[in-house]
């Protein structure tokens, strides 16, 4: 390929400066040192980068809110039990499918479980699988990337090709057949399954933003002092790739609690008597007609959440990329 | 006068505030005369260019006040249609950067085939055939076979003299050349200058040559226009400029010139820095970096004064032109 | 360009025996193969030993894999445990999955680049954000839920279309799904058009275009749109591996018999042959895309070149 692109789609290419009005440009870099856009490494002190970023954040009222979404939603998956005073696994068939009620605003499933207590209690399951399946996939995809970038050579080219298989396989079959045989009833395989297969977008984020740290002169200034490769790969070059992964993993986030909702839609993520959103929407699609209800608020709640991930990972590339304002 | 700018204000707005680029600039240019602008980046002189052209980014930039009087219609008060039949037609612009200004994915007999076609109606293959003599015009070699050429496949001076063909195209009556030479090697910086030079002389057109290169200037501009913080601080014939500056700003870019006979001196720079167009200083926005400030200055904004009634008219935006021609 | 695209085609292979090795391992190991055969019952051990004869099933994977892929090449893609020929399946899924997703990717030129040449130039006006915000919507909303959510209501409440789709699925009953299956590179393709644009009419050459005094609809059209396309058309054009492929979601909600459909029916009763067969035909599908879409791109911009 000859460009790739980020996770939100848009090409990641480096060229093409634009030409913007010379007065303000030029105003700009008096107020600022300049902070090179995401991806080709900041040219000034990472330090004005992450300053600069910050003070855009604090003004974007997306940022603002995705972060108070966000916010509330770990602080409910921690200790579900403040909004929710119920037990999400108690039910009673005789209600099942009944609307809303005082004391249960969200009405009864399929089950005759109390719709708002199994939503909330769905938090904590998305949020977990999000946030260790992002950690898995950064970790992974970065120490590898990192390495391709840096050292090149066979060891890159052979990576490369592996990625190439990865991106060959599309996900939600890859997970059909791999989770399909998985009879496992913790969170753990879906992760694991979203680790194997995603850490190849992290993988080439972080090669290349390595690839280009590489060239800047004062990397090639500190080896000619004789710096060290651990060195050079720690104190140089990691503060400049940290800030594309960062965003590329919040966006993602967003996307693998969506990813694990639609296997368990499709029966092979989570199981039940585990509380999931895919798993109770999944339950109550054929109920459609009947009785909405079931449907819509584990429904909403998964696309809150995972809107709000992806508007938080936008707002923040955004600050870090002024090129892309 | 063909063109004749007058008070000419222009601002942009941003996130971070208002920035003037553009506070008040007279000047003018006749048929068959070189006015040289110059002034670092920053001093407003492509902005003030852009404004003339009317191809100013509109938002974020605005016009706030002034005329752009050519052939004595003001084009600030003209509608856009009217305006864009001026563009290129009547008045042409030459920028820096051929390469990325001439648009990648187009063969280069198409954009300059496409001033005939829009402007003048003709058919594509006529327009084809004038392409190749516009070419051939400006001395590019086997220039039938180079039509159907892409931008990227000229080396950087080809490129610029397409640049310069496109201008010519319609035989305006004014063109705007923005650092035309800047971004070519030493060696053909000469050979497009020239070239333009030529062409200019032969059709008779009025040139606004923006630069910050003062060797340049010397030999082919008629008038200096000097800008600073979006002012003109001197204009003058180019050969009274070079004698005796009248304000010392042009005074200190006169001295920044490396010269052959004074080998081993320290070159001089101007100390400081341009100003933040967001904050220009009080008083004379040069007063912060000029070694003859006086108080007046930090206070009082100074006119346009009349250097010596001297006949081409000699301006100096200096409370003490005198002692700056004197010392 | 014909040594480049021999070295792709070359590369190609690599990626081609990985991915296909990749399920098939998947679909071996993991899975037990004769699971689904005894009905609901679990096969005596006699049974299970000579169906495993009868499939080459006692031999090590990677024999297994050789035989199959020396099969496939000879068009033979196997037989599926029902005794259905795979390739049968295949005639009858694929055009179903073909047409679903022209009409996706119809979606994405026709409406994601219009919203995107539209938004991109009106940056910061309000047409922009909302645009913007609600092609964040779409992207956080999972397909599964867009796609059940457009049933209900298009299906179900107002009555405009049958909420599942018959087993000729005609490109009219395909238009919904079509959609859904869109929905999210819709976005993607409003947001990257929309950068593309934005940033493109800030570029030089779109500054000269207006100084030559050509007019506002030429500039944006022959100079802005064909420059700032690139980028989307490469996208599209890898986009149609991706669908084919991501269907399965789509293809279940509206009971669509595709490929989406016939993978999920043999992963779920786990014929092997069945879902490494489809699979292999979507890697090919993908690969060839993407080479094509390479190749696009040297024509589309001359700066390109393939040596």
């Amino acid at each position: 390929m000859p460009e790739q692109y980020d996770s939100e789609g848009a090409v990641s290419s480096a060229g093409m400066g634009g030409a913007m009005d010379l007065a303000v440009t030029e105003a700009q870099t008096l107020e600022r040192t300049p902070g090179g856009p995401e991806g080709t490494g900041p040219a000034g002190k990472p330090r004005s980068l992450w300053s600069d970023a910050w003070r855009d954040l604090r003004r974007n009222p997306v940022f603002i809110v995705s972060a108070l979404v966000i916010l509330f939603l770990v602080v409910i998956s921690l200790w579900p039990s403040l909004i929710a005073s119920g037990n999400p696994l108690k039910c009673d068939l005789a209600k099942a499918q009944e609307g809303s009620q005082p004391g249960h605003p969200f009405g009864y499933d399929g089950q005759g479980c109390d719709v708002y207590t199994r939503t909330v209690y769905g938090t904590r399951i998305s949020i977990s699988v999000g946030v260790l399946a992002t950690l898995g996939v950064a970790l992974l995809g970065s120490a590898l990337g990192g390495l391709a970038g840096y050292f090149g050579g066979g060891w890159d080219s052979l990576m490369s090709r592996i990625t190439d298989i990865f991106f060959a396989i599309p996900v939600v079959l890859g997970g059909l057949v791999l989770l399909s045989v998985v009879t496992s009833n913790t969170i753990w395989p879906v992760i694991g399954f979203i680790v194997l297969l995603g850490w190849t977008q992290v993988y080439r984020i972080a090669r290349g933003s390595v690839i280009t740290a590489k060239q800047n002169d004062y990397v090639h200034a500190a080896r000619a002092l004789g710096a060290s490769d651990s060195r050079i790969l720690l104190r140089h070059i990691t503060p400049n790739a940290v800030a594309p992964v960062i965003v590329v993993s919040t966006i993602a986030l967003g996307t693998y609690i969506a990813l694990e909702a639609t296997l368990s839609y499709l029966g092979v993520g989570l199981k039940p008597p585990t509380v999931s959103w895919g798993i109770d929407i999944s339950a109550a699609s054929p109920y459609i007609r009947n009785a909405p209800h079931m449907l819509l608020w584990p429904a909403g709640a998964l696309a809150v959440t995972v809107l709000a991930f992806i508007m938080l990972g936008d707002a923040v590339r955004d600050a870090l990329d002024p090129k892309l304002r | 006068m063909l063109l004749e700018v007058r008070d000419l204000h222009v601002e942009f707005r941003t996130r971070d505030g208002v920035a003037k680029a553009v506070n008040g600039v007279d000047y003018g240019v006749d048929a068959g005369e070189t006015l040289a602008v110059l002034g670092e980046s920053g001093s407003g002189k492509s902005v003030t260019a852009q404004a003339i052209m009317g191809i100013l980014d509109i938002p974020p930039g605005r016009i706030t006040g002034g005329e752009v009087l050519f052939q004595g219609r003001d084009l600030l008060k003209l509608k856009e249609e009217e305006r864009r039949k001026v563009r290129g037609a009547e008045m042409a612009m030459i920028f820096q950067d051929a390469l990325s200004s001439l648009n990648p994915v187009l063969p280069v007999g198409d954009q300059l085939g496409e001033m005939f076609v829009v402007h003048r109606g003709m058919s594509r293959k006529d327009a084809r055939a004038k392409a190749v003599e516009l070419m051939e015009r400006v001395r590019i070699p086997a220039a039938k076979e180079r039509v159907k050429d892409y931008p990227h496949q000229f080396s950087g001076g080809m490129r610029q003299r397409i640049m310069i063909a496109m201008a010519l195209a319609l035989e305006p009556a004014l063109i705007i050349a923005d650092e035309p030479t800047t971004a070519l090697d030493v060696t053909v910086q000469a050979q497009v200058m020239d070239l333009l030079a030529e062409l200019q002389r032969e059709y008779n057109m009025g040139l606004i040559l923006i630069t910050h290169d003062l060797g340049v200037v010397a030999d082919v501009a008629d008038r200096i226009a000097v800008m600073y913080a979006g002012r003109i601080v001197e204009s003058a014939p180019v050969h009274d400029i070079y004698k005796v500056p009248a304000h010392p700003y042009t005074k200190g870019l006169l001295e920044s010139i490396p010269r052959l006979d004074q080998k081993g001196e320290e070159l001089y720079a101007i100390k400081g820095l341009p100003p933040n167009l967001m904050h220009i200083p009080p008083g004379c926005a040069f007063h912060p970096r000029c070694p003859m400030a006086q108080d007046v200055c930090r206070t009082d904004e100074p006119p346009l004064y009349e250097v010596n009634g001297e006949e081409p008219a000699r301006r100096s935006a200096c409370h003490f032109w005198r002692e700056c021609m004197n010392g | 360009m014909g040594r480049y695209v021999v070295r792709r085609l070359l590369q190609m292979i690599p990626v081609f025996i990985g991915a296909t090795l990749l399920i098939f391992l998947m679909v071996n190991v993991m899975g037990d193969p004769i699971a689904g055969l005894c009905g609901e019952r679990q096969c005596d051990p006699a049974t299970a030993a000579q169906l495993k004869k009868e499939f080459g099933l006692d031999k090590p994977v990677w024999q297994q894999y050789l035989t199959y892929m020396g099969n496939v090449f000879t068009g033979d893609f196997g037989t599926a445990f029902n005794g259905q020929k795979v390739t049968e399946l295949m005639s009858t899924a694929f055009p179903v999955t073909i047409r679903l997703t022209i009409v996706a990717i119809l979606f994405e030129i026709v409406i994601g680049i219009t919203l995107g040449v539209v938004t991109g130039l009106r940056r910061g006006r309000p047409v922009d954000t909302s645009v913007l915000l609600f092609t964040l919507v779409v992207i956080s909303v999972p397909t599964f839920v867009t796609g059940l959510l457009l049933q209900l209501l298009l299906g179900v409440e107002w009555g405009w279309i049958k909420p599942s789709v018959s087993t000729d699925a005609t490109f009219g009953e395909l238009i919904v799904p079509g959609l859904v299956l869109a929905s999210v590179s819709l976005a993607y393709v409003t947001r990257l058009t929309r950068t593309s644009i934005a940033e493109n009419r800030r570029s030089d050459y779109v500054r000269t275009a207006i100084a030559k005094g050509l007019p506002r609809q030429r500039v944006i059209v022959r100079h802005l749109l064909r420059n700032s396309l690139i980028s989307v058309v490469t996208f599209i054009g890898t986009d149609i591996g991706a669908l084919m492929g991501g269907a399965i979601v789509t293809e279940r909600i509206f009971n669509i018999h595709g490929v989406g459909y016939q993978l999920y029916q043999g992963i779920l009763r786990q014929n092997t042959q069945t879902v490494v067969g489809f699979v292999t035909v979507l890697v090919l599908v993908f690969l060839v895309a993407n080479l094509l879409v390479d190749l696009l791109y040297a024509v589309l911009d001359p700066r390109i070149r393939y040596a």
